[in-house]
């Protein structure tokens, strides 16, 4: 009778904790997981949702709080940027100085962690001030564990060993997305071996002259499964690479921030003129994700479209 | 019965306001569904300090979807549903009148210097940021824009107005808004008479009044007794203040009562930050008595009105 009470509740909590049954060896099926597998396995389905820096209009750019947020929101990868403190600590924050998004003064690079911790981030526009701290990596990588994908700016091919380690110690390798606009030898030489251990997307610029080699370097060696598309126009360089991506069955973000990094088709003038005429247009050139400060309303539109849980 | 009917004019409102709205600036569609009050239930309601009904005031407007003192900014609080909508006003120094919070263009364009080293058409040429400082394409409004914007649409509460006063008045008389206006002012009856008394018989002045004041009850009551105004701003440093438990005959005498949950020196710690943690602490308002609320969450804190059935 002992054995069956301990054997029926074992039952129960199985029952009630599917989630459990398929634990840790096999993939965990969390949010993570399932945004993991939309990027390495792109349907047209499916369009990720990237909140840029966080939900800021909501909380703080760059705050835990922005990060909830999105949780909350069901975004699937938040973005947001790194820098290293003085004393070596890595802090969320988008600015070389604080001088923006907080009430101190002074460069990321020449202040301690406990400076930093000292401060209090603004709200948007610094319309006023928030109870809350500039975060570390590691306390927005907490937050973020099992629930919601981060994809790292800033590194720039500076910080990744600094990153990685933080990313180790909180068990949190596959959350984290890298990118830069570093070339893949550049990449390579610098980091060796880790390259392979991170998940690592590119930026495709249509700045860079050698755009194409730049891709086919990444093919060869790094073979990532996804990268980040910036193209100022529909004649840009790197807006005629989409249909290669896809035909090599890599995913990509556009990124509808601004004017120049999506040939116009952006955030703000999807309040303007609808969210079908833009983030409907660059979905239809293949997009798997699209990088937004207007989480809400990308997602309002995507699940009207079928396109997003 | 009260209920059904309040539902059938509900679903008035909702209706005629869906028809009727064909705005200038983009619509977010995040907000396309909310019930419209019309400007005539809008000016009644704000008169009425006896009913539940309470009010939302937006705090710059909807400064978390545009960029703040912006026509886009109003314009989201009306497709909201909010009552009013606070803006601040300053002069340039060819004597126009702009929305802009600080004394200087610093903060919300690319630009610097105070406004009013500014031409109207220099400050034409700006841009508004937005929430990470980047240029959008709104620009400085005047202040006769944002009142034909807000005509028959949204109250309107004008926030560093009290020293022009007078030009206020002259664009709400032209625009037609008189009845559509706050204007406020941390003065004693005798103060405002004195400056600005020939304009009170047709403008809503609200008196504000910070507490804990030794003379609150006195300036109160005065209103009360000479110049009924629609409504008293307070500023509740400490939820302890016995001035609290005062509201709700401020209420029967037949004036508002305006707290902001902007930040904690307003409410007593019972903020729009912790209220996007756990929106009942707005309970607090209501359950003191307050019926207008001037917000930086206008959108959650509808929301909870709504859920108790205090707001259309």
């Amino acid at each position: 009778m002992k054995y069956f009470i301990e054997i029926s509740t074992f039952l129960l909590l199985l029952m009630l904790c599917p989630n459990h049954l398929f634990g840790q060896k096999t993939a965990r099926p969390t949010a993570v997981a399932n945004t993991l597998n939309h990027l390495q396995n792109p349907s047209g389905n499916y369009v990720l949702v990237v909140s840029h820096r966080g939900d800021w209009r909501y909380a703080p750019e760059n705050s835990l709080e922005a990060v909830q947020r999105c949780i909350d929101l069901g975004v699937d990868i938040v973005e947001i940027d790194i820098r290293l403190t003085k004393d070596g600590h890595l802090v969320a924050m988008h600015d070389l100085t604080v001088d923006r998004t907080t009430n101190g003064k002074g460069k990321v690079s020449e202040l301690t962690l406990a400076e930093i911790k000292q401060l209090r981030l603004k709200n948007a526009c610094g319309v006023r001030g928030s109870q809350f701290q500039v975060p570390t990596l590691e306390e927005i990588m907490l937050v973020a564990r099992d629930k919601i994908m981060v994809n790292l700016d800033k590194t720039e091919g500076e910080t990744v060993r600094e990153a990685y380690a933080v990313l180790k110690k909180t068990g949190t390798v596959d959350h984290a997305i890298f990118k830069a606009n570093n070339s893949a030898q550049e990449m390579r030489a610098k980091y060796g071996p880790l390259m392979d251990s991170i998940i690592y997307m590119p930026k495709l610029w249509y700045g860079n002259k050698e755009v194409d080699s730049h891709l086919a370097a990444y093919e060869k060696d790094i073979d990532p499964f996804v990268y980040e598309t910036l193209f100022d126009s529909k004649e840009a360089s790197t807006f005629k690479l989409l249909p290669q991506l896809e035909k090599q069955g890599d995913s990509f973000l556009a990124i509808c921030l601004w004017d120049a990094l999506c040939a116009g088709y952006t955030d703000e003038k999807a309040i303007i003129e609808g969210p079908d005429k833009i983030y409907g247009w660059v979905i239809s050139q293949g997009a798997d994700g699209i990088m937004t400060d207007r989480p809400e309303l990308l997602l309002e539109y995507l699940r009207a479209q079928g396109l997003h849980d | 019965m009260l209920r059904f009917c309040i539902v059938v004019v509900a679903v008035m409102f909702f209706v005629t306001g869906c028809q009727t709205n064909s705005p200038k600036p983009g619509k977010d569609i995040s907000f396309s569904t909310s019930p419209k009050p019309t400007i005539e239930s809008l000016i009644e309601n704000l008169e009425n300090s006896l009913n539940d009904e309470i009010m939302v005031v937006a705090h710059r407007g909807d400064w978390r979807n545009a960029p703040e003192n912006s026509l886009q900014a109003i314009q989201n609080c009306i497709d909201m549903g909010v009552d009013m909508v606070e803006i601040d006003i300053r002069e340039t120094r060819d004597g126009h009148l702009v929305l802009m919070h600080d004394e200087t263009i610093d903060r919300t364009t690319k630009a610097s210097g105070p406004v009013k080293d500014w031409t109207l058409d220099s400050l034409r040429t700006l841009k508004l940021v937005d929430g990470l400082g980047v240029e959008t394409e709104h620009r400085i409004p005047t202040l006769e824009e944002a009142l034909l914007l807000a005509k028959d649409n949204i109250l309107i509460n004008l926030d560093k107005s009290y020293s022009i006063f007078d030009k206020c008045y002259d664009l709400m008389k032209k625009t037609g808004t008189l009845d559509q206006v706050i204007i406020k002012g941390a003065k004693t009856r005798q103060e405002v008479e004195q400056e600005f008394g020939k304009y009170l018989d047709e403008v809503y002045f609200m008196p504000i009044v910070r507490l804990p004041h030794p003379d609150a009850q006195k300036t109160v009551d005065d209103y009360l007794e000479n110049r009924l105004p629609v409504a008293f701003e307070f500023t509740v440093k400490y939820d302890t203040i016995g001035f609290i438990d005062y509201f709700d005959d401020i209420r029967e005498k037949g004036a508002g009562v305006w707290v902001n949950s902007l930040w904690a020196r307003h409410n007593g710690g019972h903020d729009d930050e912790k209220a996007a943690l756990d929106p009942s602490v707005y309970d607090w308002f209501i359950d003191h008595q307050v019926d207008m609320i001037q917000t930086d969450r206008p959108k959650l804190l509808l929301d909870y009105l709504r859920s108790k059935n205090l707001h259309l």
